[in-house]
Order: C-alpha cells, then structure tokens, then sequence
C-alpha cells in the first residue's frame, strides 16, 4: 500500500517534503550546497527555477491557470532578490481541448509577462491521448538575475526577528475549495499576483533576513519550515494575523484553517525588529500588499516550534499539516 | 436573551472554581479540534480536563466498514462519493485513497446532494454515496434519498454508516469505569435532535450537561456552567447555544429522518456493537441500500493490534499513554482512525504538540 502515490504526496506539507528528500538523494551531485529553497543560485548571478501547475478548475476568480503559472515560477525567483527576466514554457495539452481555450491562458500568462518586462524565451509542446492529462498541464522555468548580494534563504534568521506577512493569506486556497465544492462566496478571489514590485522594493532594507511566497501548504508550512530550517523557533499572535472574512467562512464550512491554505501573491518577510516598521511602510505602497502586518518574532526558545497565541489568550502549536487538505464531515 | 460574556471573564470566574478536579467530557469531535485550535485548553485551570469522546463520525466507523467501502471501490464501474475525512481512514485492506490511487473512482463531495447530479450524468455508472456521519448528516442523505426516489434514479445507492449519538453517549455513561463528571453536547446534533434526546444524561445518569456552540467563547461558558453545577451538586441539562439550537429541534429534518431510516444496532470502533445506534433504510427505501444491492457480506476483521482508539473513545486514557503514539502511529502513518480524522482524538494530540511542555518567551 505504501507503495502508490496518493495525492497527500502533493500537498504540500510534510509528505511533499519527505518525497522531495528521497527524490533528491537519488542525485549524488544535489549536495547540501542546495538548500530547498524555491530557487536556485547559479554561477555568474543567475538564478533559476521551475514550477509546475495543474488547477482544477482551470479558470477561477481572480484568474486562470496561464496567470497562475507565470506569477508561481517569478514570485520563487523574486523573494530570493531575483529580477525575473526570462521564462522557458512547457505545455502538455490533452488531445480534445479546445485551442481557443489554450490561446486564452496564454494571453493571460502573457500579460504578467509583459507586466514585468519578462521574455518568454523557449518552450515545447506535447500532446497526449484523451484521459492521460487532465485538460493540460503547464511548466515554467524562470530565470534572472540576482539584484540583491544577499541570500534571503531562511538560514539568515535571526532570533527577535519580526515576522511581516504581506496581505490576508489563504485566498487561492479558498477560491478553488469554494469552487471545487460548490460554495457560492461571491467576495472571494484568488490573491494570484506577481510579487516582484514589493519583494524588491525592500532589497535595500539593511536589516532584511528572508522572504518566501506562500504557496501550497500556506503561511503556517512556510513558518515551519522555517523554524526546522533555522533551528530557531517562531511565536505569532492570532490577533494580529490579517484575515479575510470570506476566507474564514470557507474555513469554517469546510473545517480547514486558513494558516494552511494555498496563497498565490502572498509573502513571509523576516526581518530585524529595528526596521520592520520600514518594511510595512513600503509594502504599503502596492495594491497587492493591502493589510500586510506584523505577526510575530523568530525565537531563542523551542527550536523548530511554531506557535500561536489565540485571540483568547491562550497558546498552541502551529504544526507543519500531513497529506491533503480534506473537507470534514459536519 | 443576555449578551454573551467575553472570555476574560468567563475565565475571570471560573477561576472561583478552580479547586474543583473536573473531567469534561466534550462529545463532538469539532470541539475538539475548536478547543484545542482556539487555546482553550491551555487557559483551563489545572484541575480541569477536557476528554475527547465518540464524536468524530470517522473515528467510528469500524474497519469492516471500512473495508466494505474499499470492497466497492473495486467494483468495475463504481463511483465512490465520500466526505473527505474517510478517505484516509485506514482498513485492514488499505483506505480509500490507496483505492483512489490503484485508479478506483473514488471522489470527495461535501454535500450528499452531489450524488444526484453526478448519478444524472453517468447513467453507465454506479454511484455509490457513503453515508457518513451522525444526526447533522444523516438528513442531507434522507433528502438526497427522497429526491431519488420521486425522479426514479436508479444507478445510484447508499452505504449507509449514519450513526445515532444518544444511544453511544448512554453506552458510555452506563460504563461504571468512566470518570466522567461532565458533558458538553454536541451543538450540531442537537440542532436537529433538540434536547429532549440527551434528557437522559442529566436525569438518569445524574451528570450534568450543556448544549454549547464551537467558538472559543461558547466553549468556555460551558464549562463554566458545569463547573457551577459539578459544585452545587446539581445535574441538569443547560443550553449555552439558543441562538442555534431550539429544544424541540428541527422538526422538518426528524420527519425526515423517520421516513427513510429506522434505527438499528451497529458496531463503533473500539466501542462494539450497540444497540439501536445506527440507522438503516426502511422498507420503502431499501432498494437503495448498496450493501444488499451489490451483495456485500459483512464481517469485522479484528482491530489493529496495539490500537488503543477503544480507550481513547471512552475517555479512559489519552493518547500519549497509547504506546504507539507518535512510534508507530503519526498522522502520515495512522494506525487507527482517531489519528486519521482531522477530528480525531490522537490527531489533535499529535498537531497541537499536545503533551509535550513548550515553554513560549513572548507569547
Ligand atoms: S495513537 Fe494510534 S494506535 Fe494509539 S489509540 Fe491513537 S490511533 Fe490508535
């Protein structure tokens, strides 16, 4: 039985990780020099990841599988102090589907391109027999070059660190839940966006630690993995978390918590406590970082922890999630 | 009606009771995960306990259950509806996700309304849909089932697991073991039941108990309200939850549920088999039920060896003394449901670090 994937695998959480691991360990050359970071330095200042994507269903509010696609491969690049500058795009489309829908994608992962002066450089085209993909399913590779001298990976936490999230979190995830089950939650829309213009924005912070988007495994999978990564530990205050009502109200007809809810344009920024207030006067500035706080700090104490004080005072643990993300029974 | 206190100063005044040992018992599995998600747990006195009972529809559904589901699964044709959390569930021959993942058609819907659409439009299939879950869901497939019925759809069929909450909650009352002072009812099932089925707690079984809803705040006026009662040495049935819940309950779901069920024995995991505490379709239904329909045979392979869920469901212990516990047993490698379940028991135990002594700087 434990020999078959399940769709857990994917998810994002800790079963994601542990496959990643042993996927990894099969390249002798992927040594420790690599962290599993979202995306990789190259020699001469160059930076490089990939992405795939498969969304179910492919066009939802806020936007559409094409979008979703540009913004995921350029928002891995832009946290680590990287101006995306190419994309390579890998299409494989299942016999059947309309072209027409195919073009429509693409003019809408045209448009963030063209936002972000990024050029779509190559790509390859595969099509498969009805009923071996689910519709298409599309790869970006984006590359670019580093701005910053800095890392920005997780090692450069600090304890006393504050910890900034740039917008109320888990919108992506709620938007396809609520459409995939059928909820009629007419406010909510994916936060898909590209990240670029506020990531950069805070590259000349001096006291700037790290920064990761939030994507599959949401906000409270990233604090975790920072914690284990930096061996450090990370308290947040529920009170202070930004949230959006329509999120919340999937959350609760479906028993999720929004902490571990995919977001699309959404950020963790660590940062020395001095200047965090100057990191939350910038991401002001841009629409897409419209409620961004300061929710935590990194501690000395219970290394690889992540906890919460709840609205009413008390505290709990904020654990990494397992597997895939399933709607309760009542 | 009184506007509700703030937890500041519920928790202000249960401070006056604080002497008091008192073992709560909360008997929904969301004011499980609520009270452990919410803090309330932490900011209880000492004394006080929170135990976990039958409440999670997954945790108690037994592995021949289980495997019954997995069984038709593998029929060709199939289509297997099921709630979320009982994908995961282990039986003794795999869950529903491994079903899944071997490429069975196994798919997860949050309404059993779902079943009807889905049957609609594969009339080549059969559609079976799982029916989980206590009183809250059993109306949803009572309403399906009756939908059915009048369009005549036929390629579709239920595998009825619904469960009744009174007759467990008198089983484990009646248990002269359990240290139970308390209980908080279930808010959802008394939405459609009312109070007069829980009645018995109170008068017969000379506990007393309150009908709360799952916010934080809820939670802790429940409490609250038994702590006053555990030391008056009253026992009485209060609701903290009017805003939601009507003593007579929702009479359009019970009408509803006496037409397509009739309540029968069934077995829970780790509890046995009780008397009256299922629900199985009435005659006028019972060309619906998939286990006749499609010739299952029933049996109960033996629990998994170790698994301490039976306790755990009862109260007697909490999952840190199950020796399996974060050993051989952890959410991505669950032994028994309680793990399983995002309301499960040992699950909650397991997320929330429960047992384990953190010790916060700033928060
Ligand atoms: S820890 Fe695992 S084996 Fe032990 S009672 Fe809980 S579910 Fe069963």
């Amino acid at each position: 039985m434990g020999d078959y994937l399940t769709l857990g695998h994917g998810s994002g959480g800790r079963l994601t990780n542990d496959l990643v691991r042993r996927i990894a360990a099969e390249f002798p050359s992927f040594g420790s020099a690599q962290s599993f970071e979202d995306c990789a330095y190259l020699p001469g200042g160059f930076a490089v990841t990939l992405d795939g994507f498969t969304v179910s269903p492919r066009v939802f509010p806020g936007g559409d599988i094409g979008k979703l696609s540009v913004c995921g491969s350029v928002n891995d690049l832009a946290v680590r102090g990287v101006r995306p500058e190419w994309i390579a795009l890998g299409l494989v489309l299942e016999e059947g589907v309309r072209e027409e829908e195919i073009l429509g994608y693409m003019r809408s992962a045209a448009g963030v391109c063209s936002e972000l002066g990024i050029a779509l450089v190559c790509g390859d085209t595969k099509v498969v027999p009805r009923g071996t993909a689910d519709g298409l399913f599309v790869t970006t590779c984006a590359t670019g070059r580093r701005v910053s001298e800095r890392d920005l990976g997780m090692n450069a936490l600090r304890p006393g660190d504050h910890i900034i999230v740039s917008r109320p979190f888990g919108r992506h995830g709620a938007t396809i839940a609520a459409q995939r089950f059928g909820l009629d939650v007419p406010g909510l829309a994916s936060d898909c966006a590209p990240l670029w213009e506020p990531a950069s924005s805070l590259l000349d912070i001096a006291g700037l630690r790290c920064m990761r988007d939030c994507t599959r495994g949401g906000m409270g999978t990233v604090l975790c993995e920072w914690a284990e990564g930096a061996r450090l530990g990370i308290e947040i205050r529920e009170n202070d978390l930004p949230s959006d009502p329509d999120v919340l109200s999937v959350c609760d007809i479906l028993g999720y918590d929004p902490l571990y809810l995919a977001c699309e344009g959404c950020m963790v920024v660590a940062v020395g406590a001095a200047e965090a207030e100057t990191v939350l006067s910038r991401l002001a500035a841009f629409p897409s970082c419209d409620g961004a706080a300061d929710i935590g700090v990194a501690t000395e104490g219970h290394p690889g922890i992540v906890g919460i004080r709840t609205a009413i005072g008390g505290h709990r643990v904020v654990d990494m999630p397992v597997g895939e993300i399933l709607p309760r029974i009542c | 009606m009184r506007p509700h206190p703030s937890a500041e100063d519920i928790l202000l005044t249960l401070r006056k009771y604080s002497h008091l040992p008192l073992k709560i018992m909360e008997v929904c599995g969301t004011h499980t995960v609520s009270a452990f998600r919410s803090g309330v747990r932490s900011v209880l006195p000492e004394r006080f306990r929170l135990l976990s009972g039958p409440g999670c529809p997954v945790c108690v559904t037994s592995q021949g259950q289980i495997d019954s589901a997995v069984s038709l699964a593998d029929i060709p044709d199939s289509v297997i509806l099921t709630y979320g959390d009982m994908l995961r569930v282990p039986g003794s021959r795999g869950s529903l996700a491994d079903a899944r993942a071997r490429g069975r058609d196994v798919r997860v819907v949050t309404s059993a309304m779902d079943a009807l659409s889905i049957a609609a439009s594969s009339p080549e299939r059969h559609v079976v849909f799982l029916a989980a879950g206590f009183e809250t869901t059993a109306p949803a497939t009572a309403a399906m089932l009756s939908a059915a019925s009048e369009r005549h759809i036929d390629n579709l069929s239920v595998f009825c697991l619904h469960k009744r909450t009174p007759p467990a909650v008198r089983a484990l009352l009646d248990d002269r073991d359990l240290g139970i002072d308390a209980l908080i009812l279930p808010g959802h099932v008394c939405v459609i039941l009312g109070h007069e089925p829980f009645a018995f707690v109170a008068a017969a079984c000379g506990r007393p108990c309150v009908v709360a809803g799952f916010s934080a705040d809820s939670i802790l006026l429940a409490v609250l309200d038994l702590a006053i009662q555990v030391s008056n040495g009253s026992a009485e049935l209060h609701s903290v939850y009017p805003e939601a819940v009507r003593p007579e309950g929702n009479e359009r779901a019970l009408a509803l549920l006496d037409t397509v069920f009739v309540p029968c024995d069934t077995t829970w995991r780790g509890l046995g088999r009780i008397p009256g505490s299922g629900f199985r379709l009435s005659p006028a239904f019972e060309s619906f039920d998939a286990a006749s329909r499609l010739g299952l045979s029933a049996s109960e392979p033996p629990e998994p060896p170790g698994c301490r869920c039976g306790d755990i469901l009862r109260g007697r212990i909490t999952p840190p003394e199950c020796p399996l516990f974060r050993n051989a047993c952890t959410p991505t490698a669950p032994v028994g449901p309680c793990m399983v379940s995002s309301e499960g028991t040992c699950g909650a135990y397991f997320r929330f670090h429960e047992g384990r002594s953190v010790s916060w700087e700033t928060i």
